[in-house]
This record gives C-alpha cells, structure tokens and sequence, in this order.
C-alpha cells in the first residue's frame, strides 16, 4: 500500500510539477541568428526566428518561416526584455548559429557588447560571428536564400564553404574572436559579409520563387581589428593573402604569369609556419602542393624541367605577393593580426613586457619579415599533356 | 490410509457416494463362483473399448476356468494382460486413479484392488511451436501430457542421467510436477532447495506451470527470473548446460531454472547457425533493448528539459512538427504507448481472423488520423512505432512485460528531470538488476560477476567447436562440455 500511494504520488507530480527546466518545444520561439546594430544612443538587437510556422500549409519538415523581431534599448539587455514584449513564445538562444555585427558596433568596440551572449547560460558560444559591411547587420538577416531554409543557415554553410576554398574569409566563433581579443600581441580579423542587390526585394519571399535571385549574400574582405575597435576593411587580394599567411586557406587557386601565359595552380594543402628569429627578424615558411590546371599550349609539361621553372615562377610571385600585403599591414594598419606579438610574448615574456606598450606603433611596423617557399607541382590534372594543335 | 474392505458392493456403493453419483462412475460387477468382482472406471477419462476388450473379457474368461474355485483376487491379477497392472491397499488413493483414467478390480476375497492403465487419448498429438517460432531447428513442442513431454526430453537426451523427481501438488487437482535434470551435471544443492520451495506449497489446485514461478523466486522484480519454454530442444540444451527444468502436468510449457538476464538475448536458433553472424545478431538485440527501453524518454528529455542536445535543423523540424499539438510531449508518448499496449493486447485475446481488421483500425485510423487531426504529432507517432517494434524483438511476453514496466519508469523520470532523470533512474535499474539473485545465481551473470571462462557464449557466440566449458554460474559440477579434439 505504501508503495502503491509512492508510486501514483510519483505519477502525479511528474505530471503536474513539472521541473523548471521545463519547456515545450512548440511554447520556445528558437533564434537562429542575432544582430547588433546602433542607432544613435540606442543599441537595436535583432532576432531571426526560425520556427514561425507557415501559414495554410501542413506542417513538414523545411517549411519553416523566418522572421526577424528588432528590439531596443540603452543595453543589450533592456533591448531583448523589448524583444520578449513583442514575441508570443518564449525566446530560446540556445541554437544560435550567427551573430552579425554592425560597422557602428564594431567601430564603438566589441566588448561593450559582447558581455550579453556570453553571459546567458542558454548560449553555445560556439556560434559564427560576421561583421556587416555597408549595411545594417539587421538586414542580412532578411535576405532569404533559395538553397537553404533559413538565412541563418546559408550564412554558416556559406562560411563553412568559403574560408577554405575561396579563401577570402575565414571562420571565426564568437568566442574565438574574444579570445584573440584579449590574448596579448594579438589584433583580430573577422570575416564581413554583405548584400548584393536590394534589401527589400530580398527579403520578399518571392525572392525564392525567380531562377535567378534578385538579392543575396555575398562574403566580403576581411575586416581587421585593433584590439576589439574596428579599423576597416582589406581589399579581396589583401585578405586572401592574409588567410594564406594564417594557415586558414588550404585549397586556394592561385594564377602566376609565365613565358607571359597565364597558369593556374590548385593547391591542395597549403601550410604557413611563423619562426621568431628574434624580436625585428621574423621568418615564415609556406609549403604546399598544387596541381595545374590551367594550361596554354606552348609549354611543354611533360618536361620536369618546365616543371621546376613553372614551382620557381609560382614561389616567386607569391613571395611578392604576400610581401606586398604584410608591408601594408604593417604601415597602414598597424594592427598585428598574424600574431606575431603573441608568439614572442610565449617565446620570451620578459622581452615582451617591456615591448608591450609600443609593439604596434614602435614594433609592429618596422620587423623585417621574410617568406620562405617551399612549393611543389605534383601532378598536372587529368591531362598528360596539353592540348596543342599538330604542327 | 484407509483399508479396503473385502467387500466389492460396498466399495462400488461407497465410490459412488464419493463421486456424488456422477453418471461418469461406470461400475459393474461380476460373479465368480460366489465371489463377487467389482470394475470400477470413469467413462469420461479411460478408454472404454479397451476395458471391454481386456479387463471383462479376461475376468470373463478367468471365471470360465474350472480350475479356480478360490483365490479369485490372484487369478485376476495373473491372467489379466496389460502393461501397467499393481495392487493397491489404500482406498485413499480410489480417486486419484479413477480422475487419471486407471480402471480399479476389487474382489471379496482381498482387501487390496488391482489397478490397471486404461486412459483415454485426452491430448492432442505433438505439433509445431506456435509461441516460440524459428527458421532453422526442430519444430516439435510440448503437449498437454505429461509422458508425452518427458518423453520428448527422453528421446534425446539417452544418458540414464537423466533423472525425473515426480511430486503431486494441489489438494483437489493432485498435479504432476516433474523436476528433471542431469544427475551428475546440475548442481544437487538448487535441486534440493526447488524441491523445499516446491514441497512447501499447499494449495487447492496447480493448472499451469506459470502457477509455480512466484512461489520459486527469491526476490520481486519486473524481469522473469524464470524462463518458460514449449520447445524440447530449448529444454534439452538447458539440461545440458545444467540447468533444472520442471514439468507442470496437462501444461505445455516448462520451467527452466536458474535463469538469467543474458537468456533472453538467446534464442535456440544461435547454435544452429553460423557463430560469427549470431554475435552480430545478439549485438542487434542488444541495441533493439536499450532502444526499446529508453527511446522515448531520450524522446522527452531533450524535447522538453535538454533542447540544447539536438542539432539545429532537426529542433526546428521537430518544432514545426509540434505545432497545434494541445497535449504535453510526456501525455502524448503515455497515450500513444498505451494505445499500443492495448492493441498488442487486444491482438493476443482475438482471433487471428480479426487481426487484420485490427491492424487497418491501428495503423489507420489511430496514426495516420491522430497526426493528420493534430492530436500527436508525426515524430511522436515514429517514436512510439519504432521503440514497439524494438520490443518485439523478444518472445517472451514476461521479459516485454518487464520491459515495459520499467519503460514507462524512465518515461516519467525523463519528463520530471530530463536527461539527469533517465541517468539515475538507469543507475537505479541497474542496481536493481545486479542486487537480483535466484538459487545462488546472480541476474546479471557472466557479467556481474565477471565470469571469463563463460564469456564463449554470452554476447559473443564463439564457433561451437571451440565451446569448452560450461556456464559456471549454473553449475560448477563437471565443467567439460567437450574436449578438443585431436
């Protein structure tokens, strides 16, 4: 009898008290991504809610619809209480997957912000973080993709596509990014993205509905940091090659002029490898492998010797190339976003104390930085030779 | 004991007032030279042609002998042909023959009876397992009688090892239980204490031999202790592995005692079929029984507690899915788990022609109708679908019984605490599970305790040629199972 009365007590209160973290999951409005803009005084935050359900149509799976509440307020936080007043549902931030930030956000300093997301115990942490160029952060979360279900999830996957092949961005997570921020000698980079076409259109849910999309998101060059304030943008060559020079690009195509034609090259894993000689003598080696793919018909490939002046070729433009960009960023910058600061702080923390306050003015700008190469050709695609006419 | 008088008219008018004069009490009696001789049987349980054939025409013609005047009682008992033919001198024991089918002599010169086999075909013949099918073996079962069934035991295992201890139990039914075993391979000290558990019962009737398992356990528990079985084979290789069976008279199944978890993961095909394979297939049950057990409580705890555990784009599927559903996730997976328990049920209870009727009503009208109406939802339907099917894995219904009990404990721990919920009721299963003993025997054997030398054929199934030994933990007695061959 005692059990029994245990056992139907048990029942009862599992299903009337149920515990705090309880939650249905049609009673949780989930967000997907989140935006931080500034509007005079006042910081907006936007939401983009993946789980609206369609209207008239059954329910299936990938037929959600997006929608994206804006809030305001003083802080963050009084700016999503605003949000929680206009949604139905509960708010949960716990799939997060992007957060994008505006150019006033990032030029006000990151960490005024940055405090929120990291502070809520719902958050993953682990979420893409993207700085919005020329436009609001608000509005990237608008455009609708015809790919995927969500904008949230094309911006990710387009990241997660991109910083490894096409290489001018890179991926970084939220708290990867305050994690550089914070660490010494080091200035971060963050990857931009922006819009292609008109705000309005793209947001339309007719945007889905044409072959070819009226608007879209497209990733921009890298955006680079001071310390957590945003110092502006590198062009699109600038940051592929800081993405070399970072080890984040792996297959990158890279074209060389040669005997004045003009050859692609696929590499396959590029590497870079950063020595401290000491503190002005800095060495970084690049070592890959790559596979031609772009041939014209004079040279004769079957010829090791063409070969190896083509690697010379090829080791010698990007010697230059990437020269070019690290002057700039030494002068024009002035942020050391390779980390060569951390490295000798690690290497030599005394040496690094007494250079601390200066490195990026007095340092920074004046190392002497060679690139090594060590580059080879391993295979030249599917073709043995290439294509010529019989003479 | 109660003596039979020497007077076969008073014995006949005596049984017939035991019987109530029941029209089934056939007597008759005959005179011999003055001496009277009284036949006793039961109509509805002996073969009546047999008792004219033998037992009136041969005292018929014993009386047309000359030669005997005296001694009548003697000569019956002499000339009478048939196989199972002794004396009695207990009148108690009247009943107990008469219900069997046995046909009684009395005479007025001797105050003992002759009784004499004369039973009537009650049984049907031996057919295919019905409860317990499978691909590849033998396809005999047990029957309803009880030398029927040991002699299905008898024909295959020859050694005169085998040893049958015959007990009657039930003060009306007088029930025969055999307790068979291999003398000399199963362990004397659980067959002493299932005859002290056995002898101890005192009850008015034993049908079945399910009657006997709560009296032959130790400790409560959701999970069988004791396996039930109606295939011989299954019987015979338990008997090998020194393992004590019981046979319940006019009852097809048997019991097979000691009996652990690990049992149920077997069936009686694994040594007929590649040994390789049969690992495979023990691992799949393996999976289908945690399956079956937690699904939908993992179901519940990360939709309802731990959202955060799943991947993005399934939260949102899943969330959509839910959508206009009015109930709770826990009511929902209660209800539809329910339905199914009643569907399984109501499938046992009917007959197999409406089964059909029933299938279209429960795969129909309550999934298909209950998603579109937007009572559950599909993922709810798919859960509660897939963790059924995961159970039916297993044949016998006291392990799926045990299995669900403690299903819908996880179902309401999940909704309480979440995922934290499921792990400490999972600690408290297993406890539970280890702390289970029977006749010396831990539940969770060869795995708590770890026996090494019995790991050849738990989850993993070594080639049958290089099974030694046999399980330790039933029986320590004569350990060789086979020798290598040379």
């Amino acid at each position: 009898m005692k059990k029994l009365t245990l056992i139907i007590s048990f029942i009862i209160l599992s299903i009337s008290l149920t515990g705090c973290g309880y939650e249905e999951l049609n009673n949780l409005s989930i967000v997907t991504a989140v935006a931080f803009d500034k509007n005079e005084d006042n910081y907006e935050l936007s939401f983009l809610i993946a789980n609206a359900p369609k209207a008239q149509t059954s329910a299936k799976e990938g037929e959600a619809k997006t929608t994206v509440y804006t809030g305001k307020g003083k802080t963050i936080a009084e700016a999503s209480k605003d949000i929680e007043q206009i949604v139905p549902k509960q708010v949960y931030l716990g799939h997060i997957n992007v957060v994008i930030i505006s150019e006033d956000i990032g030029k006000e300093g990151f960490l005024k912000i940055s405090d929120w997301l990291l502070r809520n115990p719902q958050t993953r942490k682990k979420f893409y973080l993207l700085q919005a160029k020329d436009e609001k952060a608000k509005n990237i979360l608008k455009i609708v993709s015809p790919l995927e279900s969500f904008p949230s999830q094309s911006i990710a996957t387009l990241i997660e596509s991109n910083s490894e092949t096409k290489s001018i961005a890179t991926s970084i997570t939220y708290s990867n990014f305050i994690s550089q921020i914070l660490e010494k000698g080091y200035d971060p980079i963050l990857p931009s993205i922006n819009i292609k076409g008109d705000v309005k259109k793209g947001s339309n849910e007719k945007n889905l509905e044409t072959t070819e999309p009226e608007s879209y998101l497209v990733l921009g060059p890298l955006a680079i940091y001071k310390g957590d304030k945003l110092e502006g943008f590198a062009t699109e060559k600038e940051s592929w090659a800081i993405n070399v020079l970072n080890g984040g690009a792996k297959e990158v195509n890279y074209n060389i002029k040669y005997q004045n034609e003009n050859i692609s090259i696929e590499t396959s894993s590029l590497k870079s490898k950063i020595k401290i000689k000491d503190i002005n003598n800095i060495e970084i080696t690049i070592s890959g492998k790559g596979d031609i793919y772009n041939i014209n018909n004079k040279i004769d490939i079957e010829n090791y010797k063409e070969i190896n002046k083509i690697e010379k070729a090829w080791s010698k433009s990007l010697k230059k190339d990437l020269s070019k960009v690290i002057k700039k960023i030494q002068n024009k910058w002035q942020a050391d976003i390779f980390g060569f600061g951390n490295l000798i702080y690690k290497n030599d923390p005394k040496t690094w104390k007494k250079i601390e306050k200066d490195w990026n003015f007095k340092y920074f700008p004046y190392l002497n930085i060679k690139i090594k190469t060590n580059l080879k050709i391993e295979a030249t695609g599917s073709l043995v030779k290439t294509i010529k006419e019989e003479e | 004991m109660e003596k039979i008088e020497k007077n076969a008219k008073k014995i006949i008018e005596k049984t017939k007032k035991l019987y109530g004069n029941s029209p089934d009490l056939n007597t008759r009696i005959i005179n011999i030279k003055g001496t009277n001789v009284g036949i006793l049987f039961l109509e509805s349980s002996s073969q009546a042609s047999t008792i004219s054939d033998f037992i009136v025409k041969g005292t018929l013609y014993t009386a047309s002998n000359k030669n005997i005047f005296q001694n009548i009682f003697d000569a019956l008992k002499n000339n009478l042909f048939n196989s199972q033919l002794f004396t009695i001198n207990d009148y108690s024991q009247f009943p107990y023959f008469l219900s069997s089918g046995f046909t009684i002599i009395v005479t007025d010169d001797k105050d003992e009876a002759i009784i004499m086999e004369t039973r009537a075909n009650l049984d049907r013949g031996v057919t295919e397992s019905t409860s317990e099918p499978i691909l590849r073996g033998s396809k005999d079962s047990f029957t309803e009688s009880h030398s029927k069934n040991l002699g299905l035991i008898r024909k295959r295992i020859k050694d005169p090892n085998l040893w049958f201890e015959e007990l009657k139990l039930g003060r009306r039914t007088k029930t025969r239980i055999s307790i068979a075993y291999i003398n000399g391979v199963a362990d004397n000290k659980k067959i002493k204490q299932i005859k002290n558990k056995l002898e101890k019962i005192d009850i008015d009737g034993i049908l079945d031999s399910g009657n006997l398992k709560d009296y032959l356990i130790e400790k409560k528990s959701a999970f069988p202790q004791i396996q039930s079985t109606e295939r011989p084979d299954v019987v015979s290789e338990a008997l090998l592995q020194g393992k004590i069976i019981i046979f319940t008279e006019n009852c097809p199944f048997t019991l097979i005692l000691p009996n652990v978890f690990i049992d149920y993961l077997h069936t009686s095909e694994d040594k007929n079929q590649k040994s390789s394979n049969i690992t495979f297939t023990r691992i799949l049950r393996f999976i289908a029984l945690i399956i079956t057990i937690f699904t939908p409580a993992i179901y519940i705890a990360i939709t309802t507690h731990d959202q955060n555990t799943i991947p993005d784009k399934l939260l949102i599927s899943l969330a959509i899915q839910r959508e206009g559903v009015p109930f709770p996730t826990t009511f929902e997976i209660i209800l539809l788990t329910t339905i199914f328990e009643i569907l399984r049920e109501s499938d046992l209870r009917s007959p197999s022609s409406m089964s059909a009727a029933m299938s279209i009503v429960g795969a129909l009208v309550l999934g298909q109708a209950a998603v579109d109406a937007g009572i559950v939802s599909p993922i709810t339907v798919i859960v509660v679908a897939f963790t059924s099917i995961c159970s039916l894995v297993f044949t016998d219904i006291d392990f799926m019984n045990g299995i669900r009990s403690w299903r819908f404990i996880f179902i309401l721990a999940a909704s309480l605490l979440g995922i934290i919920g499921i792990l400490s009721f999972a600690i408290i299963w297993l406890v539970k599970l280890s702390s289970l003993e029977n006749l010396n025997t831990s539940y969770l054997s060869p795995f708590a305790p770890l026996e090494k030398s019995s790991q050849t054929d738990a989850i993993y199934k070594a080639p049958e040629n290089e099974i030694l030994i046999r399980p330790n933990y039933i029986s320590k007695l004569n350990p060789h199972r086979q020798r290598r061959s040379k």
